[in-house]
């Protein structure tokens, strides 16, 4: 066969043509192009009718009000409730993200009680007979006060249902977590004799001196404070900010004052003394209702003059004098302490010294000012029974002195013969990761025969737990909510459930009232309720009706009349020295430093919320120290580097993070990591947690722990 | 020709204002949570971790105690790119027109099924707005309850980033013709979710070709020079790079301002021309 | 044993050896197979690559292959079209080179994008403005067109050439071959040069962007120009290394010579525009964006002032002297590191204009980017390699690739 020229592009244009046209190849390239577009295992949302429901937030006590966007009655989305009083459409991380804490696999599921190393998934009726079981043989054989119980506030029905339970029982052992709000009261009732909390009108004051506050990072209500920053700029209020760090509060603020870690008071002192010494206070106000007010004004001029304090705070006289004649210029001066979010106690001492200069602007009860808020007892309760065994447990001292839940487990730490703490029940908490030695105190609780925690998650302390009682997760429940931490607003609000519940549990509340029915006689008598809700309905009394058809109560600014201000006192609080450790050994001092984005409550942080922490806080399972450039220098070690922390109280393992915010000599350490998430791996195991290497040291003035950091030393590894 | 907005398209953008942010990340978890997201177990590695709308910490490199830091959200910055004609960064060198500039809006699409992951956007955007599916993404168990629908899930293997939220345009414009408002769209009606979230209320979001807009009122953008702000204390990112970004930054504080963009030794304060030229 | 494959007079050493050395390529190469799936499969999660590196080790890897495989285009373009006809006896090898370096660079990009069964869509949804479409029509194009130009080659082959049908189908390609030639150099002029604008027009990026004539920035001539100077380099390197394996010669001095001086020229204008265009870019472009040029070498741990020293002076300046002065391009050691050095010095370019321009940061808060990539990367970029020794190991054995082998042989 002979081939030309033309037979060749013939055959060549021919064979191009039949494969072009055959349309199995283009039909296939096509197919599998669609194919790549709906991958089986890319999930496709499914569609439907959208609808909002309201509700309100509880993972943090800033309790905003939040609208839950559902599609075909799915929960999808969460945003800000717009017009609520507290967060007015705003909504911090953590709430957008708590739908990521609804759905979570690795919630506990089912009741489960621990056989050795592991789990049995038992029936709700299980469990609860083994935890009545238990109660009653403690009961029976006189340990009634041996049972103990920890909840994260004391607030509202779910924990008034703990501490009636506890009474029914018979044990004064009930707890809950330490915050600066229990300080702000404690020093509100030496001071000025009152029964109430703490109010800082700070949307309204043109001049707020924040003594280490987390103002802008989860202090008080988050969202609220984040409005009263922000309207700053319109109102030309100024903030100014003292602290060791440059924290996003002191970043954000009109005037950052380093002072020295642990001498916050005694700068507050100095500018008393300037206050005292040139004048400047509201004499009007102290010579009404001062008393001793002479003994304070020669304590702080003699022992507090600026110049004595520089050395100890590192802040020149001239600066603490202007800081003092412009909070006295001000018209509405506001002093506030509370270190970071204010979840821990704090020094009374400190919040004394910072409290002096509220009393003595005489802004006390006033628009921008301190407010002493009525504290009213919200519920009605119907009247308790106590049988013999309840009434002689009872009368018993609590285990923890001063009703400290560190001094319960240090109790429980240091008892030889077996644990004084028979049974531990935990509701809504995380001591075990949240207290200050946090690994002493997970082995108190081991310590502890029987240990039942009610708890959504399996956390550090339902790790440790022998039963576990699966919780609803807020959006699963109805609830009794009490804005009140930081702002002057106080909101009731009532949260609604606006999921089913997905797994077996029950509502926290429900889970008490169902052991108490169980154990019979004078304990279930004391709980007549079926259901939590009916129990809501009926000692939520009068308000009730407003809350089921409003959401919420904005009862406002409701002030208790000061009519004292023992200023006697401000001179006889002892303080506390500084964190435990020798110099020698321990050259530097770790803080514990809160950040917005990382909770730092009973309730570990969402993936998402995770996701966002940069990563100069946590890199890989590692969690960072802050340390400035210069310490670094004489500690030997640099960016990026893997060190050893070790505090008297423990040892850690950490990656070093050069910031030239940090004061020389200090190290920082985030908040909020290391926890145990169970099977989620998204939360859990990432970095330390800083508990474990600060110890808790008591404040002899509120018996309080109130430890913020400890001394400390680096080397690389 | 409709009102409201003088007979022009709309120009959506947004200003976000330095001095309120408080860098507490609300605006990035309510960008994932409406814009299904997905997150590893891992999300250390932030030059490998999907952000739409992402916050920078900016510190003006001083030694304790003159150091100062500011949070600075990022997301996509929908440029106009060179003479503001549309011809961003990214969309220019898109081979298979999956990134697309929309004339009546000004946002800048991306779409996920026809992307195959070639990336050159990526490369092209200085502002590193855009996001690769390493991974296939990934929910635990049950997680996907939560995923919207208006939001498709992107698959392995694809670019993905901020789109200004354009599914509640989209929502807001259908409700206006249903309404018979034709396209005019009230200024709330159509919010970005991060703008939506913001608790600090540092993120205004809306129409920059609106005089009535609040975006407009605080920057006041100049139609004939691109849209460069006119209010001194406002300022784009990379302005000299002349992408013509549509998200403006207003900060009091002039290191901030000055590390918005990139200066020779003894530029700074001096007039600087960027030609805003016409493009190609 | 495979002797009736082999060109008719040709030495070749016994087949045992030519099995063992393609064996062990071979394990290089499945090595690199199994990298390639690894990335299919599961995807590019499988490189170290990231938000900030979306362009790495892969697409440098395309950009040198093809920038070292520009031999082809250009000396097809002196013979054919130019009619320097001694070039038809180095022609063959330019050829196969360049269809080794050009489907390896196909290969790669289907490696290198995420979703390889949507590759299509940048022809179907082909954005014109994108210096990509453009690189992908004309690749794929003249990717058809040294396909057809290798299989002339192929079917001399002395089994093949038997078949009276492939004889005369050899022969009519033979005659039409300057058509194609004349069409890859065209084609050749606009991908490479637009790869050379896939990073030019990048104006979001202040190290790559380069202003330019109508639509393309400098870089497209620049690219164009460079793949035509250094593209012979690498053709005289691999015959070189043949001659050394083979111990034989195979291409006559003059010939050699011939390339090494056009290409000695060529290096020069480049280099002597690189240059240009290097003093405008520092002095005027960056500046009007805010940068100067050591910002670009700077604060990092690997790209300082060296890497423009070593591309313009050892992979410019020193080749173009070597190889433009008669004396030095003559003297064989010279000559060697002049192409070798050649090579290297368009490969340092292609590195520079798509790794370190993903690596300098263009936010004043950012931070450079540096990557190492992942063992994957690395055995899908070495995969060509050995699919190159391979191939083209396979086309000396059996083709007559060396025109003046036999003549060389019976001389000596």
């Amino acid at each position: 066969m002979k081939i030309d020229r033309r037979s060749f592009l013939g055959l060549g244009l021919g064979a191009a043509a039949g494969v072009a046209a055959s349309p199995v190849t283009w039909k296939l390239t096509d197919d599998l192009s669609i194919w790549t577009q709906n991958w089986p295992w890319t999930p496709v949302p499914r569609d439907g009718e959208v609808t909002y429901d309201d509700t309100v937030c509880s993972l943090c006590p800033g309790n905003c009000g939040i609208s839950v966007r559902k599609i075909a009655g799915r929960a999808v989305k969460i945003e800000g409730r717009s017009g609520y009083p507290v967060n007015d459409g705003g909504v911090c991380l953590h709430g957008i993200s708590a739908l990521q804490y609804l759905y979570d696999p690795s919630r506990v599921q089912a009741p489960m009680v621990r056989k050795g190393d592991s789990w049995k998934t038992v029936t709700w009726e299980e469990a609860i007979t083994l935890v009545a079981e238990k109660t009653k043989t403690l009961r029976e054989s006189g340990k009634a006060d041996a049972v103990a119980c920890i909840t994260d506030n004391n607030r509202g029905t779910i924990s008034g249902l703990c501490k009636r339970f506890l009474m029914a029982v018979g044990s004064q052992n009930f707890y809950t977590m330490d915050t600066m709000d229990k300080s702000w009261e404690m020093l509100i009732s030496k001071i000025h004799g009152l029964n109430a909390s703490a109010g800082f009108d700070i949307a309204n004051s043109d001049y707020v001196l924040s003594f280490g506050t987390g103002f802008i990072e989860g202090w008080g209500s988050p969202v609220s404070n984040f409005i009263a920053n922000s309207s700053r700029k319109e109102r030309h209020a100024k903030l100014v900010q003292v602290e060791y760090r440059l924290s996003s509060t002191a970043a954000a603020a009109d005037q950052w004052i380093p002072a020295k870690p642990g001498t916050e008071a005694d700068l507050a002192l100095a500018i008393c003394s300037v206050m005292i010494n040139d004048n400047l206070y509201d004499k009007g106000c102290v010579k009404k209702f001062g008393k001793e007010f002479d003994v304070f004004a020669k304590l702080v001029t003699e022992k507090y003059a600026p110049e004595l304090v520089t050395r100890t705070t590192g802040i020149d006289a001239s600066k603490i004098r202007s800081i003092a004649a412009d909070f006295a210029k001000a018209k509405a001066p506001l002093a506030i302490a509370g270190r970071g979010k204010g979840d821990s106690a704090g020094s009374l001492m400190e919040f004394a010294a910072v409290h002096a200069l509220n009393c003595l602007s005489g802004n006390i009860n006033k628009k921008g000012g301190f407010w002493t808020i009525a504290k009213d007892e919200p519920l009605t309760w119907p009247s308790l029974e106590m049988d013999d065994v309840a009434t002689k447990g009872y009368a018993k001292a609590t285990i923890g002195e001063n009703s400290s839940v560190s001094k319960l487990f240090e109790a429980v730490n240091s008892s030889e013969n077996g644990s004084p703490v028979e049974m531990l029940m935990v509701c809504n908490a995380n001591p075990c990761y949240n207290l200050h030695n946090a690994k002493g105190v997970q082995e108190a609780v081991k310590k502890i025969p029987f240990v039942v925690n009610i708890s959504s998650y399996m956390d550090d302390t339902a790790n440790l737990a022998d039963v576990i009682l699966p919780a609803h997760m807020f959006l699963e429940m109805s609830q009794d909510l009490y804005t009140s931490s930081g702002t002057t607003q106080r909101v009731t609000s009532l949260s609604k459930p606006i999921a089913s519940p997905i797994f077996d549990t029950k509502h926290p509340g429900e889970a008490v009232i169902m052991i108490a029915k169980a154990l019979e006689g004078s304990i279930a008598s004391s709980f007549p309720w079926e259901t939590y809700d009916e129990c809501l309905e009926s000692v939520t009394g009068e308000m009730w009706s407003t809350l089921s058809e409003e959401g919420f109560i904005d009862s406002g600014s409701q002030a208790s009349e000061v009519s004292a201000m023992d200023f006697s006192l401000f001179a006889s609080f002892k303080g506390f020295t500084m964190p435990e450790g020798d110099k020698k050994n321990y050259p530097l001092t770790l803080v514990q430093v809160d950040h917005m984005r990382l909770a730092s409550g009973t309730f570990a942080s969402s993936p998402f919320a995770v996701k966002t922490v940069s990563d100069s806080i946590l890199k890989d399972s590692d969690s960072l120290v802050e340390i400035n450039p210069e310490t670094a220098d004489q500690v030997g070690v640099s960016d990026g580097d893997i060190a050893f922390i070790e505090t008297p109280v423990g040892k850690a393992r950490v990656k070093v993070n050069l910031f030239d915010g940090i004061m020389p000599g200090v190290i920082a350490m985030t908040e909020g990591l290391g926890h145990f998430a169970g099977d989620n791996h998204y939360i859990g195991g990432k970095g330390v947690n800083v508990n474990e290497l600060i110890g808790p040291v008591t404040d002899p003035d509120s018996g309080l722990d109130a430890a913020w950091g400890i001394r400390a030393r680096l080397s690389r590894a | 020709m409709t009102q409201d907005n003088h007979g022009k398209a709309h120009k959506y953008g947004m200003v976000i204002d330095l001095d309120k942010c408080t860098g507490c990340g609300s605006c990035m978890v309510a960008c994932m949570s409406e814009n299904n997201v997905p997150f590893k177990e891992n999300e250390t590695d932030k030059k490998d971790s999907i952000t739409w709308m992402k916050v920078f910490k900016l510190t003006n490199g001083k030694p304790f105690p003159d150091i100062d830091t500011c949070y600075l959200p990022r997301p996509c910055m929908h440029c106009g790119g060179k003479g503001d004609h549309g011809h961003s960064p990214c969309i220019s060198v898109c081979p298979a027109t999956a990134t697309d500039y929309g004339y009546d809006t000004g946002i800048v699409s991306q779409i996920y099924t026809r992307c195959f992951g070639c990336r050159y956007c990526m490369g092209a955007c200085p502002y590193h707005a855009r996001y690769f599916n390493w991974w296939d993404p990934k929910w635990p168990d049950g997680m996907e309850e939560y995923l919207s629908p208006d939001v498709s899930p992107r698959m392995r293997g694809v670019v993905e980033k901020c789109s200004f939220c354009y599914h509640r345009y989209q929502e807001a414009r259908d409700r206006a013709y249903h309404e018979e408002r034709r396209d005019h769209i009230e200024e709330g009606e159509y919010q970005t979710a991060c703008t939506q979230a913001c608790p600090a209320g540092a993120i205004t979001f809306g129409d920059l070709n609106n005089p009535e807009h609040e975006v407009y009122k605080l920057v006041k953008p100049d139609p004939h020079n691109c849209g460069r702000p006119r209010e001194p204390k406002a300022f784009r990112l990379l302005e000299r790079l002349q992408t013509n970004p549509k998200v403006y930054y207003i900060s009091e504080r002039e290191w901030v301002r000055k590390a918005g963009d990139n200066y020779r030794k003894g530029e700074w304060g001096k007039e600087i021309k960027v030609s805003h030229g016409k493009g190609h | 044993m495979d002797s009736a494959l082999i060109p008719k007079g040709a030495r070749r050493c016994p087949f045992p050896v030519f099995a063992t050395g393609i064996a062990v390529v071979s394990v290089v190469l499945l090595w690199g197979v199994f990298a390639m799936v690894l990335c299919w499969l599961k995807g590019l999660n499988q490189t170290n690559m990231n938000d900030y590196y979306g362009f790495a080790l892969w697409i440098w890897a395309d950009l040198a292959v093809i920038a070292i495989g520009g031999g082809a285009f250009f000396t097809g373009l002196l013979k054919y079209v130019f009619g320097i006809d001694e070039l038809k006896n180095i022609i063959n090898l330019a050829v196969v080179i360049g269809f080794i370096c050009y489907s390896s660079a196909l290969l790669i990009l289907a490696i290198d994008i995420g979703q390889p069964l949507r590759g299509w869509f940048i022809f179907w949804h082909a954005n014109v403005h994108s210096m990509l479409t453009e690189v992908a029509f004309c690749l794929s194009l003249y990717f058809s067109v040294l396909t057809i130009e290798f299989i002339p080659l192929i079917l001399e082959n002395r089994q093949l050439d038997k078949v009276p049908f492939f004889h005369n189908l050899s022969h009519n390609m033979h005659g039409v071959m300057a058509v194609f030639a004349a069409t890859g150099a065209f084609l050749s002029c606009f991908h490479q040069g637009s790869l050379g604008g896939v990073a030019g027009v990048l104006y979001g990026r202040p190290f790559a962007y380069r202003e330019g004539l109508l639509v393309w920035p400098w870089t497209f001539f620049l690219f164009t120009w460079s793949a035509a100077a250094y593209g012979p380099c690498f053709t005289l390197t691999v015959c070189k290394m043949f001659e050394g394996i083979t111990r034989k010669k195979l291409v006559k001095d003059n010939v050699i010579h011939l390339l090494a001086k056009i290409s000695g020229w060529m290096i020069t204008t480049y280099i002597i525009a690189k240059i240009i265009d290097t003093i405008y870019w520092a002095g005027v472009t960056a500046p009007e964006m805010g940068f100067s040029l050591m910002d670009f070498y700077s604060d990092n741990a690997f790209y300082g002032i060296w890497i423009l020293f070593a591309e313009i002076v050892l992979g410019g300046i020193v080749p173009a002297v070597f190889l433009t002065v008669k004396r030095f391009r003559e003297n064989k050691k010279l000559l060697l590191v002049a192409i070798i050095l050649g090579t290297l010095g368009v490969c340092l370019n292609r590195w520079v204009m798509v790794l370190q321009v993903m690596a300098v940061p263009v936010m004043s808060f950012d931070t450079w980017a540096l990557y190492i990539p992942s063992w994957q990367e690395v055995a899908t970029t070495i995969l060509p390699v050995a699919y190159g020794v391979i191939l083209i190991s396979l086309a000396y054995r059996y083709l007559p690739m060396f025109p003046q082998e036999q003549e060389l042989y019976d001389s000596k």
